[in-house]
């Protein structure tokens, strides 16, 4: 089960454009090539073996390393 | 394995090609000539091909491939030059590709591989992207490329001041290019260049023209502080004329390279021969 993320009140004011999703099954971690979960609460697609989130901007990823979040705990 | 030298500051890359998204349309004819260029090596082949990866097509290459009937995703450095692809884009560093295996069947770089550090890691990559069989399709400026301007510029800084910095980046040789497919895994490999002049009743127009497609200076040890107010104007007239005007070269390498696959041509096996060949050599005709 993911854990539930919460959203931030200010959120909704900004609408977020779906990414398309033929990416997504093409798109893999820049830095370890691994598999990708998208969490579409958070807008970001999760590598665990690397430990980031790369965030979705306008329906773009940007699957730069350093843009990425780093995850805790990792 | 050791990192490969910086030899171009990213960041840097990445702010020109931001900043060259407002005025890339400037110098669309150019990069237009350049994609179509490439394109044609499509009507060379019989494949067909149905998923393409544009490397940094500046808004010019997806919709051109688009055109032919092929589904295309663009990457690049910078998101605002992605918005001008339509379709889906990511943004994407080609020294840290973010496809998986065998997403491709064709991908394609327009004069945008020529700011990566690691070409030979970009390119292996690239073949991994691709499916067995796909093909890479790219062109990038080779060495002798804005040779004039080089020239003029280490002339003219020399003269100006004690030492002269790099402002043209080191373009790599027609003769490399073949080898790194080949190092990169790519089978058929081939590396030729084409040369483009194109001539500027306003020499400055070719520095205006540069900047506007996000080629400005990223070299990791050019100098950065302003240069000498007459550095510019002195290089300009220090250009060699053609009918008044200051020509600006552009060796256009093209590189083509298959992922490899069983059903291409491969080379026989030493030793596999039937037939002597110190035999055939010594009949006489």
């Amino acid at each position: 089960m993911m854990p539930d993320t919460e959203t931030l009140p200010g959120d909704s004011a900004v609408p977020n454009v779906a990414v398309d999703p033929r990416l997504l099954e093409i798109l893999v971690c820049p830095v370890t090539k691994t598999t990708l979960t998208y969490d579409r609460a958070a807008n970001e697609l999760v590598s665990k073996a690397a430990g980031l989130a790369f965030p979705i901007r306008d329906g773009i990823p940007i699957m730069l390393p350093e843009e990425a979040r780093h995850l805790d705990g990792v | 394995m050791s990192a490969p030298s910086q030899i171009f500051d990213r960041a840097a890359v990445r702010r020109h090609r931001d900043r060259a998204a407002a005025s890339v349309a400037s110098v669309a004819d150019i990069l237009a000539d350049t994609a179509e260029r490439l394109l044609d090596r499509l009507d060379d082949t019989t494949r067909r091909f149905t998923s393409a990866l544009d490397i940094g097509g500046r808004g010019i290459t997806a919709p051109l491939l688009r055109a032919r009937g092929i589904a295309t995703v663009a990457c690049d450095l910078s998101a605002p030059m992605l918005a001008l692809s339509g379709g889906p884009a990511v943004v994407a560093d080609e020294e840290w590709l973010p496809f998986g295996p065998g997403s491709f069947d064709l991908v394609v770089a327009n004069l945008s591989l020529h700011w990566v550090n690691d070409l030979p890691g970009a390119l292996i990559q690239i073949r991994r992207a691709l499916r067995p069989d796909g093909l890479l399709l790219a062109s990038l400026p080779a060495f002798g490329t804005l040779a004039e301007l080089r020239g003029a510029l280490t002339e003219a800084e020399a003269m100006l001041s004690e030492g002269a910095s790099p402002r043209i980046s080191p373009f790599p040789d027609l003769r490399d290019l073949a080898g790194l497919l080949q190092r990169a895994g790519f089978a058929l490999p081939v590396a030729d260049v084409e040369d483009i002049r194109i001539l500027y009743a306003d020499p400055m127009h070719l520095l205006r023209d540069l900047r506007a497609a996000g080629e400005a200076n990223a070299v990791q040890l050019r100098d950065r502080r302003t240069p000498p107010r007459a550095l510019f104007p002195a290089a300009l007239a220090g250009l060699p004329e053609q009918d008044g005007r200051a020509p600006a070269t552009l060796k256009l390498a093209i590189m083509t390279g298959w992922a490899p696959a069983p059903s291409q041509p491969q080379p026989l096996k030493p030793g596999s021969a039937t037939h002597s060949l110190a035999e055939a050599l010594a009949k006489p005709d």
